[in-house]
């Protein structure tokens, strides 16, 4: 695995992506997006938000991507992750070619295999912490018993012990967000999609929340694709491809990049 | 608990609106039934107070309404004897029904009142069974009259006072409770001071009320009814008590005006509340449409999620028919104090209960469609 911490020379990559090198042919990817492209109506006119991406990501990987606002980094997340079809390209997510299959496939797909965190907590404001977490594993189909051990069991990996029987309006944006975590982790999913994870956050909050995630995700294994322009996120991923005007700019940018910018 | 359980009380306040619209859409399909069936009990207080088992009108009848022996004819005096031949009928009397002008001294204006006619030997057939030994031997001499405590202002008397009925004098000697009559005031008198005053029909009966012995069940009433129409060869048919009051209570709901205004307040009802509740039910859902969102892009169905939307629209029924049915308690409430009597009936009760569910159910099935603005991808930003 690359680690991004180390001081590695940068590479510019003129996108898009060169053709498969030889080491990655034949290697089993987490997650294997080639040829993405994305357009967007503004208006009168087509913008082409993703102009044909590829995106290789190895299992228990934690990836970062980075690039400026509008430059079409959620909308390659909701692509590789089954929440919007690109208008061509292939995503082969964890060997399942996920735009082949029905929508209702896609969705059993990721209630199998996806973890969420988005910006906003998306917490119910009527149910208790406990009751955030188990509500998805009730539409799973486990049952109750299990469900309420695995709520509590994710919930104190996020050191959120003493918050099972809080409702939203009770917790600060740290701890909701990490609820949103427990949510997306207590199914144990293989993928985990992020999206600006830490930027409803303050500082101490959002280091404590990616160590959470990064710590969570390694221990179950678990392959991270984060979306952010946090540059502070950088010393938390293994892997930082940054992305601009709809293309890969780099696959493996130097972390040290973005502290500059800083 | 569910999460639309848990959301509709928690957040109730948004649901709030949608709970009072069915509300009051219930007593908007309830109130006037209620008052038009309590109006037709007010002016049948004694016969559902008898003490009789069974009621005989005439072959033709069909209910209690549409004139003497339920709109099919007076039941004539020969018919009293082919009763009498069946071993468990102990007692028949007749019951009859009179109207009258009554004037109170010093009041320029007659008010047209509903006589009742009663027995008034211990535990007499016709006797009602909320009259005590007292108020029995009120009425009992002649030319007293009892009225009820809400129509004392309206007739303008008082217990003891004197007035003119149908051109004779009768004093006031008895104040009853629970014969309130919002369109002629009740008044009770004795068998014999009707003969008195010369109004008795001694050939023609406008029903007739039948006591049986040995009473221990429902089953032995409907037993004595059913052999009694079998003997009754065309010549006048049995009733029980709950089986005429439906009768009756069906027969006026479905009779022509009234039945139109019911219709068309329960079409009224039921659009007003399906409006209010499914844009209410939206609302809710669209405020908490990211976090149906997020659960989306957890990979909960579609379909799912409108499991918890039509499950929620289930609750805020039952939420509706609770609340309809306090608000309706309180109202007959107000209405029994204004003097307007209201009688419920099972049948409208459960009609309405369904109707509100109905609603929900139904405000719901149109709420889905906003779950659709719920894409995961719009969450990603």
């Amino acid at each position: 695995m690359i680690n991004p911490l180390r001081k590695k020379k940068v590479e510019i990559e003129d996108a898009p992506l060169p053709p498969p090198r030889p080491e990655e042919v034949g290697k089993r990817w987490a997650i294997e997006a080639r040829g993405i492209k994305k357009s967007f109506k503004a208006g009168q006119v087509m913008v082409d938000v993703l102009k044909g991406i590829d995106l290789l990501i190895e299992p228990g990987e934690i990836v970062l991507v980075m690039g400026p606002s509008g430059s079409g980094k959620s909308t390659l997340l909701a692509a590789v992750s089954g929440l919007m079809k690109p208008d061509s390209g292939s995503v082969i997510a964890l060997d399942t070619n996920l735009w082949k299959l029905p929508r209702r496939k896609i969705d059993r797909f990721r209630l199998a295999n996806c973890g969420f965190i988005f910006q906003g907590f998306n917490l119910f404001p009527a149910l208790t912490a406990s009751q955030q977490v188990q509500i998805v594993l009730k539409f799973m189909k486990q049952k109750k018993a299990a469900r309420k051990a695995a709520a509590e069991t994710a919930l104190k990996d996020v050191n959120l012990g003493h918050r099972l029987r809080n409702r939203p309006d009770r917790m600060s944006g740290g701890e909701k967000q990490r609820v949103a975590i427990a949510r997306a982790l207590a199914k144990k999913p293989k993928l985990i999609f992020a999206d600006e994870p830490t930027s409803a956050l303050d500082g101490e909050n959002g280091n404590v929340v990616m160590t959470l995630l990064r710590k969570m995700a390694k221990e179950q294994g678990a392959t991270v694709l984060c979306v952010t322009h946090d540059a502070r996120l950088a010393t938390f991923a293994d892997r930082i491809i940054t992305i601009e005007d709809g293309l890969i700019t780099s696959t493996n940018a130097d972390p040290a990049l973005f502290a500059h910018h800083h | 608990m569910s999460l639309a359980l848990s959301t509709l009380l928690y957040e109730w306040r948004r649901y709030m609106a949608a709970v009072i619209a069915l509300a009051l859409a219930g007593v908007l399909m309830l109130a006037l039934s209620a008052m038009f069936i309590g109006i037709m009990q007010s002016f049948t207080a004694t016969i559902d107070k008898s003490r009789a088992q069974l009621i005989i009108l005439s072959a033709q009848a069909r209910s209690m309404g549409g004139g003497p022996g339920g709109g099919g004819g007076a039941v004539p005096k020969r018919v009293v004897p082919l009763i009498y031949r069946h071993p468990d009928v102990v007692e028949v009397q007749d019951l009859p029904n009179d109207f009258g002008q009554f004037f109170a001294e010093g009041k320029p204006n007659p008010s047209l009142v509903n006589i009742m006619v009663i027995d008034t030997t211990p535990n007499g057939v016709t006797l009602p069974d909320d009259f005590t030994d007292d108020m029995r031997r009120a009425i009992e001499p002649p030319y007293a009259v009892g009225i009820d405590v809400s129509s004392m202002k309206q007739l303008g008397v008082n217990l003891g006072d004197q007035a003119m009925l149908n051109g004779r004098s009768v004093r006031v000697a008895l104040i009853m409770d629970g014969y309130a009559n919002s369109q002629f005031p009740n008044l009770v008198m004795s068998r014999q001071t009707q003969r008195l005053m010369g109004r008795a029909n001694d050939n023609q009966f406008d029903m007739l009320m039948v006591r049986i012995k040995d009473v221990k069940t429902e089953k032995d009433i409907v037993r004595v009814r059913d052999e009694l129409n079998a003997m009754a060869d065309g010549q006048y048919r049995a009733w029980t008590k709950d089986e005429l009051s439906t009768a009756t209570i069906r027969d006026m709901m479905q009779e022509g005006i009234l039945a139109i205004i019911l219709g068309f307040m329960n079409i009224i009802g039921f659009v007003i509340g399906v409006v209010i509740t499914w844009q209410t039910l939206r609302g809710a859902i669209l405020a908490n449409i990211k976090e149906f969102a997020s659960l989306r892009a957890l990979g909960v169905s579609i379909g799912q999620l409108r499991g918890v939307v039509m499950e929620l629209s289930f609750w805020v029924g039952i939420l509706g028919i609770a609340a309809s049915a306090l608000l309706m308690v309180g109202i007959a409430a107000l209405a029994k104090s204004a003097n307007i009597p209201m009688g419920f009936e099972a049948g409208s009760l459960i009609q309405t209960g369904v109707l509100l569910l109905l609603i929900s159910i139904m405000s719901g099935a149109l709420t889905l469609g906003a779950l659709k603005k719920g894409e995961p991808a719009d969450l990603l930003k």
